[in-house]
């Protein structure tokens, strides 16, 4: 009895082991967060071809960016934290990159889950405020439910209200490749290396 | 077992497991991370345990073949229990219908019930193991959630996650401080069998 | 008598085998991890060169395997004479052995294929910094081995929980403290039951804070993001690592209390005093850690103050109840003064004079000054070479001591070598911390050199003394035809 009870235990620890590792991309993956870093870098995944409205209130479509790389984060304006740090990464990154963004080969583009509220003259101020060149740099808003929904499904975005009447969100720098694919998320508060990141992406 | 308390055991089962699926209720237990750990997987758990007079009559004692000191469904039990207790399995059973899902099924049939078969056939020494096992794990889980600088979940908030670290180490205290208790000053009639060797020497 | 000291200490054949295993391990593991000790005398004094990498892997292996044996010999103490008033299954004597074993493994490997070198404390955050030396993997390894031989204790420590409760009801009824205000106490109530209950509450506490901290090491160390709290680990280590080697001593003196009387005549009874100091200890050997952490000036002031008051009394209680009855019980009775009854008083002594220098180490206003590496070493050795190890050579020589009584020549040199090899020893650490400078710098100072080499010739005699003992202990056990079979007391 205590011969098959081992072997039974011994099988459970080893089949849980293997499930957990399933589980967990490999022991690497403990969080969403992470998980969903190591997904795209693995699987890289379409961007939906949504409807956004940019900051000066044109249309745009992600399919606009083909042939470009393109760096996206997801603000909402009234950010009192994170998305300042954003801000401040996407400034920082329009000047790192301004030799790529001047001949059109990246350009930044920061999205807006609050569409109710954000609009195109949020958005600008929103830019202003971290000194935008005016160049390469792109602040948009969904333009229906629907779209925002497929966006957040797509880049893993988790957006829950605070108590204070903002939201908690998490962040991160997400690449789409000129084939407008997401291949890859960075941490946000880096933005020297996400511009080598994408630097190394350009020369190669 | 008479017939009547099995019903009732089921019915109960049954019910809770409907009634923690009901939204508002569902809603309001995974609303924070908190809930979710401390009150969601707990009353899963009592659901799979109410189970066990489901089982038919046969196969609890068949199973103590493979159990020996109850060790196999601890073991089922403890392996089940690591996964929820991944912040990454926390997170999507909250957005996740398919994860969400193999929580329902899993806590109960994995954890709770195998626990429920296991825990009475469990030595002296099986429960020690495992109940120290399981206040450390306790006191760890708490001091990790204390200290991880950003957001294990997604879904919940910061002070969420700090509030149920804290909540963590004083259960596991107020655990350590009553198991000492029961050890120190406690009853067991259960396994008080021998008289002491020495005095039956005389 | 025979309820208090049955005579019958029969060994069944498995328990023989088990028994002889624990001692034979221990001698040998004891008599190498000396002479690693010697090496790093040798080294400190510069007779020999030794690289700092190997020394600090000789440190690291001396003191993860000296606590480690210490613990694993006064458990056999508490396992042969616990097993006469109470039921325990030598099952789970055994199983502790193997994890035991399985986890030395582990750390040897960690220490000399690793190179882990980072001290027996693993103190955070230095086993994942080491600028390259060893690996993470190999801190890692010597940490899962710390785990697995806690997990040995903790089943020889619950298999000890249930044997006393199933004949006395709790743990609180086997320390007697029913007894402590009053009802008529039983003086037939085993001393062995009083200290065993006492040490499976403290270890296992122990243990816990070890299986906490551990594994929370493990993480940081393939988590190196997740900082951990430095003084919050270290709290942590010293509760486990001073409740484990406080409650060693606490199971080897076991061997005194049941040793003393079958040379004495006399019995030793348990009375409210004995009751009360075992009790006072129980929860002061819990909470006088601190005084492990003085010069941690960002340490709660409470716990400090608590630290050094709980210092000067933790030790106390038993100590005094058990130097007290050990010379009440010898005194005028006509002792046969027998090896273990020579061990079990020379450990009295060591005890004794041990607690000197550990309480003035204790007192905050020295430990600024001379809290250093050659005091801290001079006050531990004292307790566990003079203290600890008689007790348990005590019971080994009382294992032989029925079929091959102790007293030859060798032994008669044996003793006196190994006694003064060990004032030698142990005096050589402390007038070098007397002379010495604050904290705990890497560097040797050149002052020290004469003071090591001293000790060193020290560390040879009571090595040479202990090859002796080893000798004589294991040809008995083995030598003798059924040895493991049957065994009387006298």
């Amino acid at each position: 009895m205590p011969l098959r009870t081992l072997l039974a235990s011994l099988a459970l620890v080893l089949a849980g082991g293997a499930a957990l590792g399933a589980a967990t991309d490999g022991f690497r993956a403990f969080t969403t967060e992470t998980a969903r870093r190591i997904a795209v870098r693995d699987h890289p995944v379409a961007v939906p071809a949504v409807a956004l409205q940019s900051q000066s209130g044109a249309r745009l479509r992600f399919a606009d960016f083909r042939g470009q790389w393109l760096l996206v984060d997801f603000i909402y304006t009234r950010c009192p934290t994170v998305c300042l740090a954003l801000g401040g990464d996407f400034a920082q990154l329009q000047r790192l990159l301004a030799g790529p963004i001047a001949t059109g080969r990246v350009r930044l583009l920061s999205i807006s889950f609050d569409p109710a509220h954000d609009s195109p003259a949020q958005l600008a101020a929103y830019q202003q405020r971290f000194g935008d060149l005016g160049q390469g740099w792109l602040a948009a808003r969904p333009l229906s439910a629907d779209a925002l929904l497929q966006l957040k499904r797509t880049f893993g975005i988790t957006v829950i209200p605070d108590p204070y009447g903002g939201y908690t969100h998490n962040t991160a720098i997400h690449v789409v490749d000129p084939r407008g694919r997401l291949v890859e998320i960075l941490d946000s508060g880096d933005a020297q290396r996400a511009a080598e990141d994408l630097r190394r992406r350009l020369g190669s | 077992m008479s017939r009547a308390r099995r019903a009732c055991s089921i019915g109960a089962a049954a019910l809770l497991l409907l009634g923690l699926r009901m939204p508002p209720v569902k809603g309001a237990l995974e609303a924070t991370m908190t809930a979710q750990m401390l009150l969601l997987m707990p009353l899963l758990f009592v659901a799979g345990a109410l189970l066990r007079a489901a089982l038919p009559a046969r196969i609890v004692p068949r199973s103590a073949a493979w159990d020996y000191r109850g060790i196999t469904g601890l073991v089922l039990a403890s392996v089940a229990s690591v996964f929820w207790l991944l912040p990454r399995l926390l997170d999507s059973a909250v957005s996740q219908p398919a994860v969400d899902a193999a929580r329902y099924v899993s806590i109960p049939l994995l954890i709770g019930l195998p626990f429920s078969v296991s825990w009475p056939r469990a030595s002296f020494i099986v429960r020690g193991v495992f109940l120290l096992e399981c206040v450390a794990t306790l006191f760890r889980m708490g001091w990790l959630y204390l200290i991880w600088p950003h957001r294990l979940c997604n879904n919940y908030l910061l002070d969420d996650q700090q509030r149920l670290g804290q909540y963590l180490v004083l259960i596991g205290l107020a655990a350590c401080i009553a198991i000492a208790a029961k050890l120190l000053w406690g009853r067991f009639d259960a396994l008080a069998e021998a008289p002491p060797r020495a005095s039956a020497q005389h | 008598m025979s309820a208090l000291h049955p005579d019958n200490e029969t060994l069944t054949r498995g328990e023989g085998l088990v028994l002889n295993l624990y001692v034979i391990s221990a001698l040998a593991v004891v008599v190498v991890m000396m002479l690693f000790g010697l090496i790093m005398r040798m080294a400190q004094g510069t007779w020999i060169n030794v690289p700092p990498d190997i020394f600090y892997q000789l440190m690291t292996a001396h003191g993860a395997g000296m606590v480690g044996t210490v613990g694993l010999a006064s458990s056999a103490v508490m396992w042969f004479f616990l097993r006469k008033y109470v039921r325990l299954h030598v099952a789970m004597f055994a199983a502790n052995y193997v994890l035991f074993m399985l986890g030395a493994l582990a750390i040897l490997a960690a220490v000399f294929i690793g190179g882990y070198a980072g001290g027996w404390t693993f103190l955070y955050p230095l086993p994942v910094h080491s600028m390259g030396v060893w690996s993470v993997n190999s801190a890692a390894l010597f940490m899962v081995g710390y785990l697995l031989i806690g997990v040995g204790f903790l089943v020889f420590y619950l298999d000890a929980m249930l044997a006393i409760i199933r004949s006395y009801g709790n743990l609180g009824r086997g320390l007697g403290l029913q007894w402590l205000f009053g009802g008529d106490l039983d003086k037939t109530h085993p001393p062995a039951v009083v200290a065993s209950s006492m040490v499976v509450i403290v270890n296992s506490l122990g243990i816990l804070g070890g299986a906490i901290v551990l594994v929370m090491c493990l993480i940081n160390a393939y988590v190196p993001s997740l900082a951990l709290n430095a003084l919050l680990v270290k709290n942590l280590i010293y509760f486990f690592g001073h409740v484990f080697i406080n409650a060693s001593i606490y199971m080897a003196v076991i061997a005194v209390y049941e040793l003393l009387p079958r040379f004495s005549g006399r019995l030793w009874t348990v009375s409210r005093p004995f009751l009360w100091a075992w009790a006072l200890t129980t929860v002061m050997v819990l909470i006088v850690y601190p005084h492990h952490l003085l010069m941690d000036y960002v340490m709660p002031h409470w716990m400090l103050v608590m630290g050094q008051i709980i210092s000067y009394t933790s030790g106390l209680p038993v100590f005094v109840v058990t130097a007290y009855g050990a010379l009440a019980n010898v005194y005028r009775s006509g002792i046969r003064w027998s090896v273990p009854a020579q061990l079990a008083m020379l450990s009295m002594f060591g005890w004794a004079a041990g607690i000197v220098p550990a309480i003035i180490d204790g007192t905050i206003s020295v430990n600024q000054v001379m809290h250093n590496t050659q005091w801290v070493p001079g006050h531990f050795h004292f307790y566990l070479l003079l203290g600890v190890l008689p007790m348990v050579l005590a019971l080994m020589f009382h294992l032989i001591d029925a079929r091959r009584p102790a007293g030859g020549a060798v032994l008669r040199l044996g003793l006196p070598l190994y006694l003064l090899g060990g004032l030698i020893f142990v005096g050589a650490f402390l007038a070098a911390g007397h002379v010495s400078a604050p904290r705990r710098y890497a560097a040797h100072l050149p002052q020290w050199v004469p003071y090591d080499q001293v000790g060193s010739i020290g560390a040879i005699l009571v090595i040479v003394a202990v090859l002796l003992f080893a000798t004589y202990i294991i040809v008995g056990l083995l030598g003798a035809p059924g040895n493991a079979t049957a065994h009387a007391a006298r």
